[in-house]
């Protein structure tokens, strides 16, 4: 009888023991990310991840290589792994909400970086770019530098993406009352280097006199900009990025880019992570949407960047 | 004649459901999905002739330089607006004096003997308004785009209606006041960048 009450107590102590060791797991989060072929999503993802391992969780980096159909079933497998929270690049604006949903109602939070989706319900807050205001400011530089007539082209990213129209839509914001200057092309090339270089030697063949070219994204501009070269005519048109990758602002210190908008993925991802964290502590009322100040990058202030 | 017709029918029948089974949309009509049913306009003119003109909020320029510079922190607090994380923020100044200066795009306007300031009287898009006014919150809007929705007809209003009657009548030295937004950086306070994009200009 006694061997048999030893043996109890020396199970129960084994549960609580377990038990113990359960809470003191760190909890895990997963970064989520629309694609890693981009050099600044890679920055996104790593700073996320950096910023949940420095506050004391495990991190993994998801790539959803930009297919809604691969980000569903990275969030069925971390839902189902258990993981704790979500630091999220979503694919698609209208697409992604559904995966969102899932981790709601498996109790998972989400936190939203750089990319925003049509619901203002679904996840726990979004950290996006101001690329509105950005690309306003970049439409301002525009006329400055291009003037007030001429011919361009807009090279748009990835059409499900909320970014692409709200910086067309802050671009246009100022171009379109400028009535003498005639968009002669506007053309998707997913946010994707060579596919703009290739978009934009198709349409130089049917537009040759073309004076500047607006980019959606820093990635598409040195496209764009390798094409204008190959033509022979990287000097008369002007080209304008959106992001302040490294390799533009160096452009833009020789000249040859005119301007960019410097966003902060750091700042994005830092800010989700502490997110998650006060999360894990309690706190449950977020803003469901955080703007994170764009600043133009141009001939004037390069240096500063 | 009827497999001429009968193959005639044929055709017309696949040109009509080819035509029907796709459509081509311009991508730049395929903007951000913003509730059409909402009047923007109707809502920039309340927000300008209700609240942002009768907004007794507007700091004196030089006082407001002055404390910027000396207490940045409570001044920011007090007085900015940045809608989420950023170094810069938006205030409502006012100032009035000579006009010194003035050009296609901007006024020049003499505050005093150290302040010159000069008034953006083309370039009124983007948010500086909106924000500055701190009559419109982010959470009053589903999206994003339609938050800056009201940034665009607030603009429209005031490039277009507001700005031209009152503009196209000055000369340089003529004493104005002007009311509007200026966008303070903290990476810049000890010689900032002085643009006022302005709600309302009054000749004195």
């Amino acid at each position: 009888m006694k061997s048999w009450a030893v043996f109890f107590i020396f199970l129960i102590w084994m549960g609580c023991s377990s038990s113990g060791s359960d809470a003191d797991e760190p909890k895990n989060v997963a970064v989520v990310i629309s694609t890693l072929n981009n050099p600044w999503f890679v920055v996104l993802a790593e700073a996320a991840a950096e910023n949940a391992e420095a506050l004391g969780y495990e991190a993994k980096i998801f790539d959803s290589q930009n297919n809604p159909a691969t980000e569903s079933d990275n969030f069925e497998n971390l839902i189902a792994s258990g993981f704790d929270a979500i630091l999220f690049n979503p694919t698609d604006a209208d697409g992604s909400i559904v995966n969102i949903l899932k981790a709601k109602e498996a109790g998972v939070p989400v936190f939203c970086m750089d990319r925003e989706v049509n619901a203002d319900d679904a996840a726990t807050s979004q950290i996006l770019s101001d690329n509105y205001s950005g690309c306003v400011e970049i439409g301002i530089e525009f006329i400055k530098t291009v003037g007030t007539s001429g011919k361009y082209v807009e090279l748009l990213g990835l059409v499900g993406d909320n970014n692409t129209w709200a910086r067309s839509g802050g671009f246009h914001s100022v171009v379109d009352e400028f009535p003498g200057l005639e968009m002669v092309a506007q053309q998707s090339a997913d946010f994707d280097r060579n596919r703009a270089m290739e978009v934009m030697e198709t349409i130089l063949q049917a537009q040759p006199d073309i004076d500047a070219v607006f980019c959606g994204n820093d990635a598409m501009a040195m496209g764009a900009f390798q094409a204008l070269q190959g033509a022979g005519k990287s000097e008369a048109v002007k080209v304008f990025g959106f992001d302040g990758a490294d390799d533009v602002i160096e452009k833009i210190e020789e000249g040859k880019i005119v301007a960019t908008g410097m966003q902060y993925p750091k700042v994005m991802a830092e800010t989700a992570a502490q997110y998650a964290h006060e999360y894990f502590n309690g706190r449950r009322t977020f803003p469901q949407r955080v703007p994170v100040e764009v600043e133009v990058v141009n001939a004037s202030n390069v240096s500063d960047f | 004649m009827n497999r001429l017709y009968k193959n005639g029918m044929i055709i017309l029948g696949v040109l009509f459901l080819g035509y029907h089974s796709v459509y081509f949309e311009k991508l730049s009509e395929r903007d951000n999905a913003v509730d059409t049913s909402f009047d923007f306009q109707a809502f920039a003119d309340s927000l300008y002739y209700n609240g942002i003109t009768k907004s007794e909020h507007a700091v004196e320029l030089s006082h407001l330089i002055k404390e910027v510079q000396n207490n940045t922190e409570q001044t920011f607090e007090d007085h900015g607006n940045r809608l989420g994380i950023g170094t810069s923020a938006f205030f409502m100044t006012q100032c009035e004096g000579p006009i010194t200066e003035i050009e296609e795009d901007h006024l020049l306007i003499q505050v005093d003997s150290s302040l010159e300031v000069a008034i953006n009287t083309r370039y009124i898009f983007g948010n500086a308004l909106r924000d500055a006014s701190q009559l419109v919150a982010l959470t009053d809007f589903k999206t994003n785009a339609d938050f800056n929705k009201v940034s665009e007809s607030l603009n429209a209003l005031i490039r277009q209606k507001v700005l031209p009657p009152i503009v196209e009548n000055l000369a340089v030295g003529d004493v104005v006041d002007v009311m509007g937004a200026i966008k303070l950086s903290r990476k810049n306070l000890r010689d900032p960048s002085l643009i006022i994009t302005p709600a309302t200009i009054n000749m004195r």
